[in-house]
């Protein structure tokens, strides 16, 4: 009796064992690592991408239909904290990075450089993805040395967030479209009116804390007068004719009191949201929350609202950008594992649509100029960005960094702390010694 | 002749002192926690609408139902206990033996401990991540929890305490038989309370808040401690347009220390005094 009673569990036990190793339960597992935030409160079984809102909730939402859609597949996906390469960085020395991590198109080349990142053309061809179909911006932002280090999700740059009531009472608004400036002495006679018909600054500017609106101006602008700012991997150059220019000019703004003053990111923010100012220059990600404000009535901005590409100023049409980019962190993998990934790779090329709603200017060019992108909200009007975009040389490593140091000296400068010259100079100082030292 | 209670009584002026310094203190608290209880688009046009209601619980609700908060709850409370018993048990030992034990190279040894005060973390953190990463020792609870048992901190400030211990209680029990052990364990240990809080407190808050290992470390969201899964939450641009919710991430995460300081309180000021006092 006991012994048939061990061989019936012994047999269960076989039988569990074999249903274990069964072929159902080998499933080819890829690891993905994003960023973007979590919210598994409210998206976490969530597979109606349409339905998302937001950059976490639309992220998400994809992630979750390509695993329903791929029952063969074991998705782990990985969230971090933002932006998360500290995190990256201590998995790759660590042998065990994720198969596919999110990566600001600027970050990439600190990667590619040090041999960390494998080129994708492969994974592209194997997912259908060509990089001709990406935008200009998006294919420029993913290029290193030849080869293509990621998958283009999106351009992100600068705009000219508008207060169109604001700029009607200044008589800045012609056939219903804000009357932007042409050039750099337009811009201080628009901005005196502005500030004469209204009695607020013509600019909302974050001008505390946030080296990023500083270096976006000056790069911008830089580009538009086809400025060599790395001439080559080692060194910036800013004390040019070009680069003075630019400086002297948010200087003059801020001097005659055409700007706001002394505003971190959230108060700049809140500054525009309450009418405070014709201009809010910030970048793509606000689009969504501005048009929400735009359509709530008794708000300042209740339909008044505009927003388009940093005006050409001086030379030509540009606008310096980055993008958020799906990159593939060398290790070993399977062939099942790079089908895999191709296939996840094709599918989030295949919704570049679902995630420009957040506001992110698309990285395929079939999408910009499809019709359900430019009948969203203002996206028709901002999308020239995907062509005039640039980042920088794709040589430029630590763009991080060195967006800390010129940001910093480019605010002593408005600020009237130094002088422009010196506040040149020293960046240029700051990050030439950086760059000597990769 | 003045009596204690006139004696300890504040005159007007000093308790005016105090109490706006007090209130300087709680000031960043208070507005954390109204913060916290507003929305996150009022707090976009107009962070001053902290002062007035409408209040919500929106912001705490949304934490709670985060998909892996409770996880990173368990995960803090797992790796802030572990540390704080390891460094309670190593440090006990080792200022015991420094203190009482006579061995060859033990001033040289005790200055070789204290010498790592002045060792920064960030300047161990490579070769400790190719230590942990060789021995597969990260995403786990020992990864998170070892680092912090070495505490030279601790082991002195337990060396100090054993050290104002009288001796004759050692001698009295040695006299009665007791052992080494015994005489650690039923004697001296015991006398050691106030200082074992003070070190358990300020251990466990030190692990509760610690960042920046556990980042590097922990690299799975089912591992990640509540510092490191809060700020994973976040999205970028969280100050502008998710402040509330900031804030309640904040207050959340600070709860079970203020419930610590609380259950603590008087073990904290009393060691502190007596330590001050030493």
């Amino acid at each position: 009796m006991k012994s048939r009673a061990l061989l019936r569990l012994a047999a269960v036990a076989i039988l569990g064992a074999g249903v274990g190793c069964g072929p159902e339960e080998r499933r080819t597992e890829i690891s993905v690592q994003r960023f973007f935030g979590e919210c598994g409160a409210v998206y976490g079984r969530s597979t109606e991408v349409a339905a998302a809102e937001g950059e976490c909730g639309i992220v998400t939402t994809l992630i979750n239909r390509f695993a329903a859609d791929n029952p063969d597949l074991d998705v782990d996906a990985n969230v971090v904290a933002w932006p998360g390469y500290a995190q990256l960085t201590a998995q790759i020395a660590a042998g065990d990075p994720p198969d596919l991590v999110t990566m600001h198109q600027s970050v990439i080349s600190d990667y590619q450089a040090r041999g960390l990142l494998e080129p994708m053309d492969d994974l592209l061809r194997q997912a259908g993805v060509r990089p001709e179909d990406f935008t200009a911006a998006g294919r420029r932002g993913v290029s290193k040395g030849g080869a293509v280090y990621g998958l283009p999700w999106d351009t992100v740059g600068g705009l000219y967030h508008v207060n169109t009531g604001l700029f009607a009472q200044a008589g800045l608004m012609k056939d219903g479209k804000p009357v932007v400036p042409r050039s750099a002495e337009e811009l201080l006679e628009h901005a005196r009116r502005f500030k004469r018909a209204t009695g607020r600054p013509y600019l909302i500017q974050s001008q505390v804390n946030d080296p990023a609106t500083h270096v976006r101006n000056l790069y911008t602008y830089l580009l538009a007068q086809d400025a060599v700012v790395f001439p080559d991997p080692q060194h910036i150059r800013l004390r040019t004719p070009e680069a003075r220019r630019v400086v002297e000019l948010f200087r003059t703004l801020e001097r005659e009191g055409l700007t706001t003053r002394n505003q971190d990111y959230p108060a700049a923010t809140a500054s525009f949201l309450n009418g405070e100012g014709g201009v809010f220059l910030t970048g793509t990600w606000m689009l969504g929350p501005f048009e929400e404000e735009a359509r709530t009535p008794g708000r300042p901005l209740h339909d008044s609202y505009a927003v388009v590409p940093y005006p050409r100023l001086w030379g030509r049409q540009a606008a310096f950008v980055d993008g958020h980019a799906w990159v593939a962190p060398k290790r070993e993998r399977s062939p099942e594992q790079r089908r895999a990934l191709a296939r996840f790779i094709g599918f989030m090329a295949g919704h570049n649509f679902d995630w420009s709603r957040t506001g992110h200017l698309p990285a395929f060019r079939s999408v910009v100029e499809s019709p359900e992108f430019q009948a969203l909200p203002h996206r028709s009007d901002i999308a020239p960005l995907a062509t005039a975009g640039a980042p920088l040389p794709s040589f430029v490593q630590r763009q991080a960094a060195i967006e800390g140091m010129v940001g910093e000296e480019l605010a002593s400068a408005i600020t009237g702390a130094k002088t422009v010259e010196e506040a040149l100079r020293d960046a240029e100082r700051r990050v030439n010694d950086l760059l000597s030292r990769l | 002749m003045k009596g204690l209670a006139d004696r300890h009584r504040l005159t007007p002026l000093a308790l005016a002192g105090l109490s706006l310094a007090a209130l300087v203190m709680v000031a960043p608290l208070l507005w954390t926690v109204a913060l916290s209880l507003k929305s996150n688009a009022e707090l976009m046009r107009d962070s001053g609408t902290a002062f007035s209601a409408p209040y919500t619980l929106e912001n705490y609700r949304a934490i709670l139902q985060g998909s892996q908060v409770f996880s990173w709850l368990l995960n803090s409370l797992i790796v802030s206990l572990g540390t704080t018993l390891g460094v309670l048990a190593l440090c006990s030992l080792a200022g015991y033996g420094f203190a009482r034990l006579e061995f060859p190279g033990r001033r040289a040894l005790f200055v070789l401990v204290l010498l790592g005060l002045a060792v920064p973390e960030q300047a161990v953190i490579l070769p400790r991540h190719q230590l942990f990463a060789d021995l597969g020792l990260h995403n786990s609870y020992p990864g998170l929890i070892l680092p912090g048992l070495a505490a030279p901190f601790g082991v002195f400030f337990m060396a100090q305490y054993f050290r104002g211990i009288p001796r004759e209680l050692d001698e009295a029990a040695l006299l009665d038989g007791a052992s080494r052990w015994t005489l650690f364990w039923k004697v001296l240990l015991p006398l050691t309370w106030p200082a074992q809080a003070t070190l358990g407190v300020f251990t466990f808050l030190a692990s509760w808040n610690d960042y920046w290992w556990p980042l590097i470390s922990a690299t799975r969201s089912d591992r990640f401690t509540l510092t490191v899964g809060l700020a994973s939450s976040q999205m970028n641009y969280a100050q502008t347009s998710g402040l509330g919710y900031l804030m309640a991430q904040a207050v959340f995460a600070a709860l079970p220390i203020l419930i610590v300081y609380a259950l603590f309180q008087k073990q904290i000021v009393g060691a502190m005094a007596g330590a001050a006092a030493r």
